[in-house]
């Protein structure tokens, strides 16, 4: 059996695998490359640990990812249950909430721009109608550390992956035990909660695990619309990587090492979390 | 105990009419069943009454109270689903305990009625289990109990056989109707299957395209059903165009004495039905002496405890039905013969 899986093991184990051992070596201290062999070598982990950026970093990384996933979540399912119900204009609307999925990162960094910055599209409007003076009065939302142009980028483009992802799930759930429990006396309230939501956990635990993953180690929109130093992670190591003095690429793995640890941390922890939630309620 | 009345009661989607318009009583403690073809807006009346939909046009009364536009959750109404709809999430015990537990009822109480229930359905020992752990049958009881346990007025039930095995089937029906019986509750059922209303409901109300076509007791609707149409959904297979004066119907296989004192027939054109099992298959020219036909045995089918014949009578072909006590062979000459008040006849309305 191992031989007729060979093919495929080995493509896994050079794309990731090596890709894997190749950035772990790189962080400890292991690139003959550029004449730096100091194979193990803990110094580029600790002088990341120890300088009070990191954790600034990572207490922001933390931050943009987890709201931006709150937020997405919670629209996700608002018009995912929302889909599920007839209304006038569904058709038009069930294509229409997909296009930021179709649309590149980028591309909505770059409308963020044009939209939300001080001199924005809606900076203007408002200067326009007369409830600024001028556009630059407008509140700053792009490169602050509250970071509301970052989330609103994750929050746009995510969402639409929220929300058919749940949408899936309630055609498959379907409206019978939801009528149900109308029909038992149950409220909305009631209903959602004790009804609809256990139902449709299972998406949406695995659609917010993909969301906060890619939100954790995304890098454009940090950079783009971030609030500059402290940065998030993935910009420190983009930063790293792209110094003139090449040495520092080390410190860079090291960070990217460091990401990849605490991400599979969280990630584990809220799966495990899930899964003895799972257990506790007699599900398996 | 509820009477429930529809009056007038129109349902449309859109462009589209799902009940063009239906008026139906149920009396108190009555076991109704709504019979028709899929698609034909049984289950959206079913529906209307429970709360689920609400009618373009007429009202819904429960005991001479209009309900029409109360909300389903303060109808207080019991429904059991087609497949079940039991929370998947929730084990036996809180599926039948949530109907009391969003209405805020004391958990002594609770607990004291859940016992009862789970007693009457007789699911104490699968308490603990998961609705994906237990069997059709048993789901079916855990919906029933969910449902009872709220002490709804109307019991509705959408195709409550459907699911079942033949043998689970008879159990059901039994359980069904004697818990209606013991608790005296207004309950009305969807089906599409003739003998699943027969085998269960007091009164049937067919519905065609959104109409309600008869409404009558099993045996009327089966012996006397007052279209073609319905006589063919009852399972008839023998109906033939005759020609009716003074009391005699003249077929293409020959004449038919009717009984005009219980069954009073215009003279005219019109249909006669003619039960499988209500004809007598004679091997003998002259034992019978009156609606006789004679005829050929072209098919034999045999189910076990009865036995179809297959009668070529003159280019006509009739079916007979008869207990399997002896065997008839294919190509045998064969009388038949039915008796007059067997016979009924459907004309259209003067």
């Amino acid at each position: 059996m191992w031989v007729q899986l060979m093919p495929v093991l080995a493509v896994l184990s050079v794309l990731f695998g090596g890709a894997l051992v190749l950035a772990v070596m790189q962080s400890l201290g292991f690139a003959p490359w550029f004449g730096v062999n100091t194979f193990p070598d803990l110094s580029y982990f600790g002088a990341l640990w120890g300088s009070w950026s990191f954790w600034q970093s990572l207490g922001l990384t933390l931050y943009y990812a987890i709201v931006s996933t709150g937020i997405a979540l919670v629209m996700g399912i608002l018009l995912a249950l929302a889909m599920v119900r007839i209304f006038p204009g569904k058709s038009l609307y069930k294509y229409l909430y997909k296009l930021p999925l179709m649309i590149p990162y980028t591309v909505g960094i770059a409308l963020a721009v044009i939209m939300l910055g001080n001199g924005g599209m809606i900076s203007r409007i408002f200067a326009f109608v007369g409830l600024i003076g001028d556009p630059s009065e407008f509140p700053q939302i792009l490169k602050t550390h509250y970071g509301w142009g970052i989330i609103t980028v994750y929050v746009w483009k995510q969402t639409p992956f929220v929300t058919l992802t749940l949408y899936a799930v309630l055609l498959g759930v379907g409206r019978e035990t939801e009528e149900a429990a109308a029909i038992l006396g149950a409220n909305k309230r009631q209903i959602f909660f004790g009804v609809t939501l256990p139902q449709i956990l299972p998406g949406i635990v695995s659609s917010t695990l993909i969301i906060f993953a890619f939100n954790i180690g995304a890098f454009e929109a940090p950079f783009i619309l971030g609030g500059g130093y402290p940065d998030t992670l993935p910009v420190v190591a983009w930063r790293y990587f792209n110094d003139a003095d090449y040495t520092l690429q080390l410190q860079g793995m090291a960070t990217v090492v460091s990401l990849a640890l605490i991400a599979s941390a969280i990630l584990y922890s809220y799966l495990a979390f899930y899964r003895s939630f799972e257990r506790r309620i007699g599900r398996n | 105990m509820t009477k429930v009345q529809l009056k007038g009661v129109r349902k449309d989607f859109g462009s589209f009419t799902a009940i063009s318009q239906i008026d139906l009583d149920i009396e108190s403690g009555e076991l109704v069943a709504l019979l028709g073809p899929s698609g034909c807006g049984k289950t959206t009346t079913l529906r209307m009454i429970a709360g689920l939909e609400v009618p373009t046009y007429g009202h819904i009364l429960f005991d001479d109270d209009d309900v029409s536009e109360v909300p389903v959750q303060d109808r207080n109404v019991g429904m059991v689903f087609q497949r079940y709809a039991l929370f998947p999430h929730m084990t036996v015990e809180k599926n039948v305990m949530f109907g009391l537990k969003v209405r805020g009822t004391p958990s002594g109480e609770i607990k004291q009625r859940l016992e009862d229930i789970l007693d009457v359905v007789q699911l104490e020992q699968f308490r603990h289990r998961f609705p994906a752990q237990l069997s059709g049958g048993q789901m079916q009881r855990v919906a029933i109990a969910r449902t009872l346990i709220t002490n709804p007025s109307v019991l509705m039930m959408d195709e409550p056989l459907a699911n079942l095995d033949t043998k689970l089937r008879g159990e059901m029906r039994r359980f069904i109707r004697e818990l209606q019986q013991r608790l005296g509750i207004t309950t009305i059922f969807v089906t599409h299957d003739q003998v699943e209303a027969m085998e269960l409901a007091d009164r049937v109300a067919v519905i065609f395209d959104g109409v309600l076509a008869q409404y009558d007791t099993p045996e009327a609707l089966y012996q006397r059903p007052n279209s073609v149409e319905i006589a063919d959904f009852m399972g008839a297979n023998n109906i033939f165009d005759a020609q009716v004066s003074n009391g005699v119907a003249k077929t293409a296989f020959g004449d038919l004495q009717l009984d005009t004192d219980t069954k009073p027939v215009r003279d005219g054109t019109g249909r006669v039905l003619l039960r499988g099992e209500a004809i007598d298959l004679l091997l003998g020219e002259g034992e019978a002496s009156q609606n006789v036909i004679t005829g050929k045995v072209t098919a034999r089918e045999f189910f076990g405890a009865t036995v179809n014949y297959t009668v070529d009578c003159k280019g006509e072909t009739i079916i007979v039905n008869e207990q399997s006590r002896r065997m008839v062979d294919v190509g045998q000459d064969v009388w038949l013969t039915i008796q007059p008040q067997r016979i009924w006849v459907i004309q259209d309305a003067a």
